[in-house]
């Protein structure tokens, strides 16, 4: 046990430098990136100009008087510390530098500053939080949910090897396979948000985390319109979010059993006189699961990051959703907070992984 | 079961030792690809109370499968136990409920296998394998008592700190160690029948004997169970056993006690095994005599005689009339065409 828990401390002391590492890398490939915040401002500036202008000049030909003034630029790229060299500017990012722009005070991340939105000038922090909750409450009933059906159905099919109901099944398995999540719920909520096949199918909204007014009602104490408000809203996107990790889960879960039914200790414990259901549902089951329980830490990541596919298509605003927006607006101090997040949830992830890992597999010894 | 058992208590020469198991005619065959694969075509033989009976044989014999088929533990599919009778101690075990099987396995009859390193539960304890058959089959005892049975029987067979022993994992075992431990689960409910498939074929050499002579003595210390052992080594044999029977192609082709068996070999496959075998105390150093030619696939047995491709004394007789086994001995039988009957009053068939 003593080598194992010298690992883990060695593993969590391991945390902060793999971070320092993606985190400076990204941050230097972003400066670098074109379309950052001073073109951003000029083509803002160009645009309102070219509106206020009315057209006569003819767009191209002037665009020498729509210029930012040098100073302007100047005092922007101060703002966003593009004045100072990459690694200056990565240092007062994380708090561990001075910053001129804020009367010398160190304030970054270290500090729990995030920054202020580009877009919006909101902190970063509060707006990430403020996703969390609700990629969260998709991801964690969707991890659940594929748990509670995957497990059940991959016993089941590996019992019945070559029954009618294992070969229906891997069809289902494989068409789930090859449809996309995102796909999924569009297909879905074209099938069932909208009138295509009858007014009576319009059983669920067309995306969105609750319904508009849903404040209000909950305000009013109508708990049970709002539960179901909820539920309406939660059963296009769960299973999208389920759909993506099915077929690997289950067919996982049934080649995993499988191979430990056909084991030499489980013909031990047959000969032992053990009843089948002691001999599958505690001996074999229990080393099947040590590849599931590999992809936890894994999945951490999906469950509070989120898809930003299916929380585009189903109109979630949440961490994916953000995470995209910001991408596309190149809002950069809300993408490096999402890279925050994402390195610190994949990293301890990994480590919470190879803990089960120890836990379930005695074999398994870290050192 | 009536005229067999006759000729088994003509077998048994008078002295009328108790029969605790015995194997009629068992045919055990497996779907492949279409195919039938014969892997055990009629077996017939018994194992008195007390006593250490041997099945040796190469591999594809058919040996293991006729201990597995005792146990039922034949997979299905693709295996299945297409006939005979399996007589355990008055019962057939071929026309027992899944139910009274599970009261038998473990209990009266249990078994040790050849792969000590896969045949214990990686995520399993000694203690907690070892356990649960004891608490399976002996609902009665309280926790602390079968707790005290484990202990006494990993200190039974030699594993010293047993009480601290039983929380370790099969990977914190040697593969001796894990072979001990496996003996100490097969005999901790003082079985009847003790089905020992191969038990030192995955050891080291140092350690075979110890461990079959751990086998003989624990038993002894444990209500005295017959043992079935199977082997592909003659000298397990040699050392270990009372009788023995010999398989090749699925079918036993010799049966003799061991002692005049190594005197003298009556089947021409038999006389092949023993010439085989190094002997220290031949004069001048011979080169070891081998048997031509390789064992007949599984799923193509040749109609006569199986031995008959590789045999020196093969007749045209031996390619399409299978010999039957018949008592050529006193107590002796052998399966060949060849092997006159002598002191036998009457050339009885051993299978029914």
């Amino acid at each position: 046990m003593h080598g194992m828990t010298s690992y883990f401390i060695r593993r969590i002391l391991l945390v902060p430098v793999t971070f320092i590492c993606i985190t400076f890398l990204v941050y230097a490939v972003i400066r670098q990136a074109p379309g950052g915040p001073i073109e951003q401002a000029k083509l803002q500036m160009q645009a309102a100009a070219s509106e206020g202008g009315g057209g006569g000049g003819g767009g191209m030909g002037d665009t020498g008087s729509l210029e930012l003034p040098q100073d302007a630029i100047d005092e922007l790229k101060k703002y966003y510390k593009l004045d100072k060299p990459t690694p200056i500017g990565y240092l007062i990012w994380l708090g561990l530098w001075p910053d001129d722009t804020n009367h010398d005070k160190f304030s970054g991340i270290v500090q729990g500053n995030f920054g202020i939105s580009y877009r919006h000038s909101d902190p970063v922090l509060s707006t990430i939080v403020s996703k969390f909750p609700i990629s969260i409450y998709f991801g964690l009933i969707a991890y659940f949910a594929s748990w509670l059906i995957c497990v059940p159905l991959g016993i089941q099919k590996a019992l019945r090897h070559r029954s009618h109901f294992d070969t229906g099944t891997s069809l289902v398995v494989f068409v789930g396979y090859s449809i996309p999540g995102f796909v999924a719920a569009l297909i879905m909520m074209l099938l069932f948000a909208t009138s295509l096949i009858g007014p009576a199918w319009e059983i669920f909204p067309l995306g969105g985390f609750r319904s508009d007014n849903w404040d209000d009602m909950w305000a009013q104490g109508e708990i049970w319109w709002c539960v179901k408000d909820q539920v309406e809203h939660t059963v296009i996107p769960v299973i999208a979010y389920v759909m993506g990790s099915f077929a690997t889960m289950t067919i996982l879960m049934k080649n995993s059993l499988l191979d430990n039914l056909g084991s030499d200790y489980v013909r031990t414990a047959f000969a032992k006189g053990l009843p089948e259901r002691r001999v599958v549902f505690i001996h074999a089951l229990r080393n099947s699961m040590i590849p599931l329980c590999v992809n936890i830490g894994q999945a951490i990541g999906l469950i509070l990051a989120g898809s930003f596919l299916i929380e585009k298509t189903c109109n979630i605003p949440g961490m994916g959703l953000l995470g995209f927006d910001s991408l596309i607006g190149r809002d950069y101090p809300v993408i490096m907070g999402i890279l925050v997040f994402g390195v610190v949830i994949r990293l301890t992830g990994n480590i919470i992984s190879d803990m089960i890992l120890a836990v379930v597999d005695p074999r398994v010894r870290f050192r | 079961m009536s005229d067999v058992s006759e000729t088994g208590a003509a077998q048994a020469g008078g002295t009328d030792r108790k029969k605790l198991l015995e194997v009629k005619n068992l045919r055990t065959y497996f779907d492949v690809e279409g195919k039938t694969a014969k892997a055990v075509d009629g077996v017939s033989f018994h194992v008195f109370a007390n006593e250490v009976f041997g099945i040796v044989g190469e591999s594809g014999s058919g040996k293991s499968v006729t201990s597995l088929s005792i146990m039922r533990l034949i997979p299905d599919p693709p295996g299945r136990i297409e006939g005979g009778e399996i007589w355990f101690n008055g019962t057939n075990l071929l026309d027992m409920s899944y139910a009274e099987m599970r009261k038998i396995r473990g209990n009266e009859i249990s078994m040790i296998f050849q792969e000590p390193m896969t045949a214990l539960n990686p995520v399993f304890t000694i203690g907690f394998q070892l356990k649960e058959a004891i608490r399976h089959h002996r609902k009665g005892l309280t926790k602390a008592e079968v707790t005290d049975r484990a202990e006494e029987m990993l200190t039974l067979v030699g594993i010293p700190d047993a009480r601290r022993r039983l929380k370790n994992y099969p990977h914190e075992f040697s593969g001796g160690m894990r072979q001990r431990a496996m003996i100490a689960m097969a005999l901790a409910l003082e079985p009847r029948l003790l089905i020992a498939d191969e038990p030192t074929t995955a050891l080291d050499v140092t350690i075979q004997a110890q461990i079959l002579e751990l086998m003989l003595s624990v038993r002894e210390k444990t209500g005295d169970a017959s043992i079935l052992l199977i082997t592909h080594d003659l000298a397990v044999v040699a050392e270990t056993c009372d009788r023995v029977a010999v398989m090749y192609g699925g079918k036993v082709q010799e049966i003799s006690d061991v002692k005049r068996l190594f005197a003298e070999p009556l089947h021409p496959y038999t006389q092949g095994l023993l010439t085989s075998l190094p002997r220290p105390d031949k004069e001048r150093r011979k080169r070891l005599q081998t048997i031509p030619g390789i064992v007949p696939s599984i799923m193509n047995m040749p109609p006569g005689c199986k031995f008959a491709e590789r045999c020196p004394l093969r007749e045209s007789r031996c390619d399409t009339i299978e010999p039957e086994l018949v008592e050529v001995r006193p107590d002796r039988f052998a399966r060949c065409h060849l092997v006159e009957p002598e002191g036998v009053a009457d050339a009885q068939e051993a299978q029914a």
